[in-house]
């Protein structure tokens, strides 16, 4: 048993072997990454368009009677 | 340019929840979600207040400041908008908004959020106005209609206001000025004496 390992060993890369080289090199390409400048972007808010942005509130005659019907005299002359 | 605002009377809400009915029957809201809501203090207390609430189109949005897909946008007349189609349902604008306007719907058993949903104004959404997309979404568009929100216009005791900020404003001063406001409004001392004050 401990042979066969042994020759496993001998062959070619390890089951440690191989772990310590993934871990190696996962290291060094955080490394790399942490040494690269932090370049700062600035948020971007959605924007659906200027015309989904337009106003669409209208003082129509509908919105001038909710104003009337609310309002003390002042409102209703 | 016009700025859309509510304003809640409080001297004059009698908690009907008109405007919560009002509200999911016109824009269709699914189960578990209200866009609006009404909040009652004292309640069963001589002297209570009820309020109607919902997203209140902040100026500067806490829900817009925390959103980390950036889906929310402010129209040209000041109504916060969201967009569905960005919004990821991670619920970060629940906990930012101080007035609890951000809702999710329930979409399986194991407590996953749907997209948010919230007051439009009855402003729809980043859909064309009044399309049948825009309606599934958001609710029906009544701004781009020549409407305001459906809640004001149905309020039976003209409590709830919406429109032109100034112009509320100035219809709310002079209720104001015609009959005080809160223990010292009119009918006040004929209903609680001078037991209780606000």
């Amino acid at each position: 048993m401990s042979e066969d390992r042994q020759g496993d060993r001998k062959d070619g890369l390890g089951r440690r072997q191989f772990f310590r080289a993934l871990g190696g090199g996962s290291v060094a390409a955080a490394a790399a990454i942490a040494t690269q400048p932090m370049t700062a972007t600035s948020a971007q808010a959605y924007d659906p368009g200027a015309d989904e942005t337009k106003a669409r509130y209208r003082e129509t005659d509908h919105v001038k009677a909710f104003y009337r019907s609310n309002g003390y005299e002042t409102l209703k002359k | 340019m016009a700025r859309m605002k509510f304003l809640c009377d409080a001297d004059r809400c009698i908690e009907c929840n008109a405007c919560v009915t009002a509200c999911k029957n016109e824009h269709e809201v699914p189960w578990g979600i209200n866009r609006r809501r009404v909040v009652t203090l004292n309640d069963g207390k001589p002297g209570e207040r009820s309020v109607s609430m919902a997203c209140m189109h902040c100026t500067d949005a806490p829900c817009a400041a925390v959103c980390p897909v950036n889906c929310f946008y402010t129209t040209a007349d000041a109504v916060v908008l969201h967009s569905k189609d960005i919004c990821i349902g991670c619920g970060y604008c629940f906990y930012a908004c101080p007035f609890g306007a951000p809702q999710y719907p329930k979409v399986g058993n194991f407590g996953s959020r749907g997209k948010m949903d919230k007051c439009t104004y009855c402003a729809g959404g980043p859909e064309a106005d009044l399309s049948t997309v825009e309606y599934e979404k958001y609710g029906s568009n009544r701004l781009a209609e020549g409407k305001l929100p459906l809640c004001a216009e149905m309020c039976s005791t003209k409590a709830l206001l919406a429109g032109d900020g100034e112009m509320i404003a100035q219809i709310y001063k002079e209720r104001v000025v015609k009959r005080g406001y809160g223990s010292g409004a009119w009918g006040w001392k004929t209903a609680y004496r001078e037991t209780v004050a606000i």
